[in-house]
């Protein structure tokens, strides 16, 4: 069992020489540096953060935003040993195949492998996420007398789940670092540095790998990696933050000949009360609206399109979830009884429900980070936001809720209030998921993508980019999971190309 | 002991419940709520409330342009010979004829409905 390093303690000057290099401890860089355990790679995993919260540490992630209102840089994220999975949700759930697809109402879509290359990492990354077992398909066609669901009758909504992560021994989803420090520190072949920030990224004077990494401590010690092989596991804005200021050698950017690097940036809108769902008998399982242990899993129910939908009807990726009892309206009560009424159906037991939704957007080249005039303490440049939302983007999400409407109607089962129509009134209860996606996105051509199938940055042949910023579109899942599958995959490839 | 059903109790007897009974059916058609005629006063039968009914028409008709009553409640009264309400709702909702009141989602035949008891009342 080796501790942490405190990076501020390594002597001045001191060259590191290990085969791997994994920039960022959140759930990718620690998946990794576990799987990589008991091979003959010496590996290095460096974190800014400590164990714990520190707001200068946090400040590094200050930045600017123009646009469309979003979050602050520094709050939508944690810098620390686990990353932002020490503050998030839980929320566990497969990308559906269709993601991966190239899409002719998509721009830029089509990933350079399908859900197929991380079949096989998902029970692990599962695992890891402490999500229970997989039931995420079983539950889909469990019994209606055991789990009974919204009848929805045939059409394009149907009820499919989430799973959520609880870290062993407490009540919150796991914390990566937390949770895997002891893990960490009993692999004989890593060696995990706290408070060592990467600067730079030095690239040799061909430009087709990288040489070295300089590291940096808020106290002011300064150091060098000289890894075989480096993985950024950042998170999408940090890594683009990096590759753009690596720009020593070639001037855009590592990674960055085609002007890719920090475009496509995305999150998934979440905008409160998007609509009102009435149940004409009132009566909704408990699982909708909140999480219950079911078959040894924590799960909740949502409302999601099929795969048949989305191809049919061209329309985005997103998922509702009902959240609390609601009032109706005069208007709504009128509403409620006309239809009740012309339906035949007896509404005298009837409730109301907001419904909270995720929702997916299209891929923007112009929605994207550049490097801003400030610099942080470290000296590397500050990013700027240009934030931008397509009206579009939420007549898709419209478009679905209208679906579910006529659905609910169909079957006799209810009916549904739409909330917003306006942009002003998307925006006005607009909140985000802080998945940070898209800024250095995969593609198989180097002028559509920034890293390869392998996750490779194309032309550089020993940098490699792990977690979200490689998404070239986003789907509407939460991604923890799926990123954790994504580096365990790379893991292995990696495995294969250092032997 | 006098006899209870004297001749003139029961002449009064009766007179009173003639009185009451004229006063209760009369009380009630004061009492309903009567709207001016309208040339779609059969549609407009279909709804249990129109008043409420007319406040969702209004919201309708913030959607559609150019309404024309005359057509609609011809093309509604058409669609009414092929089914009930239930029935014909029911029937707009499996092929997605809807239309919005304030976002709330409803089929359109009932919500042409609600229009017409809207431009009734206007």
């Amino acid at each position: 069992m080796s501790a942490f390093i405190d990076a501020r303690t390594v002597p001045e000057g001191t060259v590191l020489e290990p085969d791997l290099a994994i920039v960022g401890a959140g759930p990718v860089g620690i998946s990794m540096a576990l799987a990589l355990a008991n091979t003959p790679l010496h590996v290095v995993l460096l974190e800014s953060g400590g164990m714990t919260f520190d707001a200068k540490t946090q400040a590094l992630y200050d930045g600017a935003e123009v646009g469309d209102p979003y979050l602050s840089l520094q709050a939508s994220r944690v810098r620390f040993m686990g990353g932002s999975t020490n503050i998030w949700g839980g929320w566990c759930r497969p990308m559906d195949s269709i993601e991966f697809e190239e899409r002719s109402w998509m721009p830029h879509s089509g990933w350079p492998f399908g859900v197929d290359a991380l079949k096989p990492y998902y029970p692990r990354a599962q695992v890891l996420c402490e999500a229970g077992p997989w039931l995420y398909e079983k539950a889909e066609s469990w019994p209606q007398e055991e789990q009974p669901t919204v009848a929805l009758g045939d059409g394009g909504m149907v009820t499919r789940w989430f799973q959520f992560s609880k870290m062993r021994n407490s009540t919150l989803p796991t914390h990566f670092g937390e949770r895997y420090a002891e893990d960490l520190k009993r692999v004989r072949n890593l060696s995990t540095y706290i408070h060592a920030n990467v600067t730079r990224l030095g690239l040799d004077s061909g430009g087709a790998k990288i040489n070295e990494l300089d590291v940096a401590t808020l106290s002011g010690r300064h150091f060098k990696v000289k890894p075989k092989c480096t993985v950024l596991a950042m998170g999408a804005v940090e890594i683009a933050r990096l590759m753009l200021a690596s720009n020593d050698v070639m001037a855009p950017g590592i990674g960055n000949a085609h002007d890719l690097v920090g475009r496509f940036f995305a999150d998934h809108p979440i905008p409160r009360d998007t609509a009102t769902l009435v149940l004409f008998d009132g009566k909704l399982a408990p699982y909708y609206m909140h999480n219950q242990v079911i078959h040894g899993a924590i799960m909740r129910a949502g409302l999601f399109p099929s795969e048949k939908y989305r191809r049919a009807d061209h329309v985005l990726d997103s998922s509702i979830t009902i959240e609390n009892p609601t009032k109706l309206d005069d208007l709504g009560q009128a509403a409620l009884a006309a239809t009740a009424s012309a339906l035949g159906v007896d509404a005298s037991q009837a409730t109301a429900y907001s419904l909270g939704c995720g929702i997916e957007v299209t891929p923007d080249p112009d929605r994207r980070f550049t490097l801003d005039t400030g610099r942080d303490a470290l000296g590397i440049p500050k990013l700027k936001l240009h934030m931008r939302i397509a009206d579009s983007d939420f007549a898709h999400f419209r478009k679905t809720l209208t679906e579910l409407g006529r659905q609910l109607l169909a079957s006799r089962t209810g009916m549904l209030r739409l909330n917003a129509k306006e942009r002003g009134q998307w925006l006005a209860e607009l909140d985000w998921g802080n998945h940070h996606m898209g800024t250095t996105r995969a593609h198989v051509d180097p002028r559509k993508g920034v890293v390869d199938g392998n996750l490779q940055v194309h032309g550089i042949s020993n940098l490699f980019v792990a977690g979200n910023s490689v998404y070239p579109t986003y789907g509407a899942v939460n991604p923890t999971v799926n990123l954790v599958a994504m580096a365990l995959r790379l893991t292995d490839h990696l495995k294969g190309q250092l032997r | 002991m006098k006899d209870l059903f004297t001749r003139r109790r029961i002449v009064l007897g009766a007179g009173g419940v003639a009185v009451v009974a004229a006063a209760g059916l009369g009380g009630r058609y004061l009492l309903h709520k009567r709207y001016a005629p309208s040339p779609y006063d059969d549609l407009l039968s279909r709804l249990d409330n129109r008043d409420a009914d007319a406040q969702i028409g209004e919201a309708v008709l913030a959607n559609i342009e150019d309404f024309d009553a005359k057509s609609v409640s011809a093309n509604v009264r058409a669609r009414l010979q092929h089914g009930s309400l239930s029935q014909i709702v029911s029937s707009d909702a499996v092929q997605g004829h809807l239309v919005e009141a304030k976002g709330w989602v409803i089929p359109e035949t009932l919500g042409l409905l609600c229009a017409l008891a809207a431009k009734a009342a206007a």
